[in-house]
């Protein structure tokens, strides 16, 4: 039940990165594949009216971890207090800056609202990414079970760390790059004219920086902890994942190469849910390491709720997940297709 | 508890106090007019009137907005649980967190789903698939306050849980946790009094614009609804449901109750006071204008209940802001029968067919809706505040839940840049819906939009 509970928390937050992912990555290029102000509302069009859905698995995700692992939630929660609220505040804007932009026809405040934008999805890349690397890396975990993580201390890896490291500053920035090329692939499907032709040279040129980036992030993952190679070795799942994040890499560079952008954006979703799956079935039974002292690590057994509980919300969970994704096929339908410039016929989407 | 303002767990407390405060003045709204919405479309469907779907498209505007306000001021309130109150969610996550998860799993997947294409996309979805559209938001949005009203249910009243064997909650009987009775009463009296603020909305919008003598077929729509369902609901706000919440205070946190009237020595034939100012260090109530008896009758159901003092529970017991919660509780009551007043008084000047030319009541009325928003906002001040010294009442105090870890000073400046952001957005908030109610459900829609965009 506990290891359910592991994948059930590890499937939403991925499920979260890859559906937010884009639109990050999308709010990213935002200024390199919109140059008009047409341009730029037809990028926000793309996201469309499904983003706070997206976020909804953030909270979702929340609501999950605080209900199975009560001991992760309110260790990590209160150790990462900063970088979390700098999060909240991100992602705050960001649906602001979507939403007022469709209300405001003044050119000087939209401009505005799309800067905010941009750095609002620019910075919660990076905070994932970085959240990412403290996850691998560990954080330093005291005998009471608890942490508190400053933003940085000396750029180690070991002992009392912070939030940014040698190590974890290159996860960041390696996240923001697969995000943004996630973004461009989805651009390409979901938009035509100049910003589909500008998301298309993108998304093949980020997607082939990615390769040496993935190399080198690789191994810096190895030489900080060399267990997550490990478990990735003995763990079959792992083979599952990483063979569907294989034919994902293919399904990708073909779709990009033929043009054929649902093949594309389908692999790219499954490349960054095959990665992020491998890396929970690396980590399991683990869910948080110690950076202090390796006994003190919180296993998924240490943090779990009581076995009851954790039943009880197997029974509700799955029909409302299957009523989550329905609630979206409903919708999707009247949205599919393209967006383009002269189409963004009602309000923005 | 006894707190000062080094210590941080009160700088914790004012964190969730301010941050839920003002995110609450968002759902109120959005629960409140969700289903005026739903009616609207529905008469649309059945009498084929456009007026109806003029109502529902301007109303919908201004439910997006407060939608939005309420979605990014929503997000941080969850996320408090595990930053600000380690403790407390570490002690009681195996259960609280089911509902927390439920809301997000049944509540929010359903409202952001339907939100954006019913705000926007009536033409894409149809008529008949614009009103299922308002329905689902509308569920969506009830079902999310009925799941936080069974987590704050069950720290006023746990019930369904077992002890783990390291001290920990876990939940042994979803079904007791769900129907908490405490939840049932609540929930019901919550939503009520969402009403009432959408209602006096609705109300204020119609004369507003009759008063400026514009869109007078739409102002007649708003009054109409507005009136109507202003009077029903802020009856039941009163009775059966608030009613019902006094006596399951009286029944399961009488210390409580206490504070709430002020009643410090335990009697038969308790009062309620109209008016007066407690001493808390002398123990009585200072220029109190009492209803002899009244207390005893509503709390328990005869005059000759006894209804226990103040001096019968330990100082250690007591809620720690007795003025507060003794103030809160008496102005929302105050608030409560006001609106009832108007409510009667506007229903039937609309019986007698005058209401649209009594120019005195529609300028109270146009002026009447931001105290609904007061009286919600006390009455959630009446429970929690009532609730203390315990964070799960009973169980677990609330000086043991904040998070150890995170300083007063850590707590500060996130609520700075709270005050700061919450400031700016309120701002943007209020500009907006001016804009709104400027433009009017008369403007064209949404062609001025698409030339907008065009340009």
């Amino acid at each position: 039940m506990i290891t359910l509970w592991y994948g059930i928390l590890g499937f939403m937050l991925t499920t979260y990165v890859v559906l937010d992912g884009r639109n990050f990555g999308a709010g990213i290029l935002h200024w390199m594949v919109a140059r008009t102000q047409a341009e730029r509302r037809q990028v926000i069009a793309a996201i469309g009216p499904l983003w706070s859905w997206h976020e909804v698995w953030l909270v979702g995700t929340g609501g999950v971890m605080l209900m199975a692992f009560p001991r992760l939630m309110s260790a990590s929660f209160s150790g990462c207090y900063l970088a979390l609220f700098l999060i909240l505040w991100c992602v705050l804007l960001r649906g602001i800056s979507i939403e007022v932009g469709g209300h405001l026809s003044d050119r000087l405040w939209q401009e505005f609202w799309d800067a905010v934008f941009v750095f609002s999805n620019a910075l919660l890349a990076v905070l994932f990414g970085a959240a990412l690397g403290n996850i691998a890396r560990g954080v330093p975990l005291t005998l009471q079970g608890t942490f508190y993580l400053p933003f940085f201390t000396n750029f180690g890896i070991r002992g009392n760390v912070g939030l940014l490291d040698w190590y974890t500053v290159p996860m960041a920035l390696f996240c923001v790059l697969i995000l943004t090329a996630h973004g461009a692939t989805y651009l390409t499907m979901k938009t035509e004219g100049a910003v589909h032709e500008r998301s298309v040279s993108l998304a093949r040129r980020l997607w082939l920086a990615a390769i040496p980036a993935f190399v080198l992030i690789t191994l810096l993952t190895w030489l900080v902890r060399p267990q997550l190679l490990h478990g990735m070795a003995i763990r079959p799942v792992s083979w599952l994942t990483l063979i569907i994040s294989a034919a994902s890499i293919y399904a990708l560079a073909t779709g990009l190469r033929h043009r054929r952008e649902r093949l594309a954006l389908l692999g790219s979703s499954f490349l960054l849910f095959g990665l992020l799956m491998t890396g929970a079935a690396a980590l399991y039974p683990v869910m948080l390491f110690s950076t202090t002292d390796n006994s003190l690590q919180f296993t998924a057994v240490d943090c779990a709720a009581p076995a009851s509980s954790l039943a009880i919300a197997v029974a509700w969970w799955i029909p409302a997940v299957i009523l989550a994704f329905a609630y979206v096929c409903v919708i999707q339908r009247h949205y599919s297709g393209k967006v383009s410039v002269s189409k963004d016929n009602q309000e923005f989407y | 508890m006894q707190t000062s303002l080094t210590d941080a767990a009160l700088w914790h407390r004012i964190h969730f106090g301010f941050t839920i405060t003002y995110h609450y003045l968002f759902p109120q709204l959005t629960m409140g007019l969700a289903w005026f919405l739903v009616y609207w479309k529905w008469r649309a469907l059945r009498t084929g009137d456009e007026k109806y779907n003029r109502a529902a498209r301007f109303w919908a505007r201004i439910f997006g907005l407060n939608f939005a306000v309420g979605v990014v001021t929503g997000i941080p309130m969850e996320f408090q649980f595990g930053t600000n109150w380690a403790g407390f969610s570490k002690y009681s996550g195996a259960v609280i967190g089911q509902t927390l998860a439920m809301e997000g799993m049944f509540a929010f997947f359903l409202e952001s789903a339907f939100i954006g294409a019913f705000i926007w996309g009536e033409k894409r979805l149809g008529q008949q698939g614009h009103f299922l559209a308002a329905v689902g938001v509308a569920t969506g949005s009830w079902l999310s306050g009925f799941f936080i009203l069974v987590t704050n249910a069950f720290m006023q009243h746990p019930i369904g849980y077992t002890a783990a064997a390291d001290g920990t909650l876990a939940l042994a009987n979803v079904g007791a946790f769900l129907l908490n009775p405490w939840a049932l009463v609540q929930f019901a009296h919550n939503q009520c009094a969402a009403l009432v603020t959408g209602a006096f909305a609705i109300t204020a919008m119609g004369a507003f614009y009759t008063l400026r003598g514009l869109h007078s077929e739409q102002a007649r729509v708003y009054l109409n609804t507005g009136t109507l369902v202003g009077l029903v609901a802020s009856l039941l706000v009163a009775f059966p449901t608030g009613d019902s919440q006094a006596k399951m205070v009286g029944r399961y946190q009488p210390v409580t109750l206490a504070s709430m009237e002020g009643l410090f020595h335990g009697t038969r034939l308790a009062d309620v006071t109209v008016i007066g100012q407690p001493n808390i260090s002398q123990q009585h109530l200072e220029n109190p204008i009492p209803l002899p008896g009244a207390l005893s009758f509503l709390a328990y159901g005869t005059f000759q209940s006894y209804v226990r003092g103040l001096d019968e529970f330990s100082r250690n017991d007591w809620p720690d802001n007795i003025e507060l919660i003794y103030y809160a509780f008496h102005i929302m009551i105050t608030l409560g029968t006001i609106f009832i007043l108007i409510m009667a008084w506007a229903n039937w000047k609309r019986w007698r067919g005058r209401l649209e030319s009594s120019t005195g009541l529609l300028w109270i009325l146009m002026l009447a809706f931001p105290f609904p928003y007061i009286a919600n906002s006390l009455g959630w001040m009446t429970a929690e505040l009532g609730r203390q010294p315990w964070l799960v009442y009973g169980l677990f105090r609330t000086d043991s839940g904040y998070s150890q870890v995170v300083s007063a000073g850590d707590t500060i400046f996130t609520l700075i840049g709270f005050v700061g952001l919450y400031f700016v957005l309120g701002l943007l908030f209020l500009y907006l819906t001016g804009r709104e109610i400027h433009k009017g459900p008369d403007a064209p829609y949404p062609l001025a939009k698409r030339q907008e965009v065009a340009v």
